[in-house]
């Protein structure tokens, strides 16, 4: 399938890597989601929008830079997603990013729920309590010790 | 919008099975006790509203941006 996107222009993206959110991202326009990864380095991916060329978030795993971040999905939407046990969800987080590294915030506090057996996600209310949605995302100590390109990157879909 | 008035102690149902209680009115705060099952979502409306808002703010990132990071030594 062919995307359309003001970002990386023509993108070639496989149909089983489209992610269905047919609650949509609250704020955001569009159903139907892509992840691309920005660089097999960067611990960064792109959600995009498959409808609407300029719609792209950047998310990340949480657990690359919070090792006991805990996430309870609220029992609506595991049932809505058809998730039997929740630690089988695919979970990211958005990425609020900045011109400068120390501004960078994640949103720990509504994280994005994957079925990835069923390709379809949503995004929830943690109902861990206690996470922000602008959580900084590097601590000082990271920023001066940080290799940030050595993360593990699954990837389901790439950009050409 | 349907609105009612309540003293501290009474109750509303919406349904069979979710019931809200006043349980403390000082000044202008209001403290409710929420009983619902779990398959209801509950949460203050502010929070969902800011999720939008960093959804919102997220997707004005540039592609220079997210490779910041990486150039950065």
């Amino acid at each position: 399938m062919h995307v359309n996107s003001t970002r990386f222009g023509e993108i070639e993206i496989r149909e089983d890597a489209v992610i269905s959110f047919p609650e949509g991202l609250p704020g955001l326009d569009g159903e139907q989601w892509a992840l691309i990864a920005s660089s097999e380095e960067s611990p960064f991916f792109w959600l995009h929008a498959v409808d609407h060329p300029a719609v792209a978030v950047p998310v990340t795993s949480p657990w690359l830079f919070f090792s006991d971040y805990e996430v309870s999905v609220p029992e609506d939407a595991a049932n809505a997603l058809g998730l039997d046990d929740p630690n089988d969800a695919y979970i990211v987080c958005v990425v609020r990013a900045s011109d400068e590294i120390r501004d960078f915030t994640i949103n720990l506090a509504g994280p994005l729920v994957i079925n990835a057996a069923t390709r379809t996600g949503r995004q929830v209310i943690n109902a861990a309590g206690g996470y922000a949605v602008r959580h900084p995302l590097f601590s000082e100590v990271e920023l001066n010790e940080v290799q940030p390109s050595s993360a593990p990157v699954p990837v389901t879909a790439a950009a050409e | 919008m349907l609105v009612i008035t309540r003293k501290t102690g009474e109750r509303i149902c919406l349904g069979d099975d979710i019931t809200i209680t006043v349980l403390e009115v000082v000044g202008s705060t209001v403290r409710l006790g929420i009983d619902a099952p779990a398959e209801i979502p509950v949460f203050r409306h502010e929070l969902w509203e800011a999720v939008k808002e960093e959804n919102r703010a997220a997707a004005d990132a540039s592609v220079s941006q997210l490779k910041a990071p990486e150039d950065t030594p």
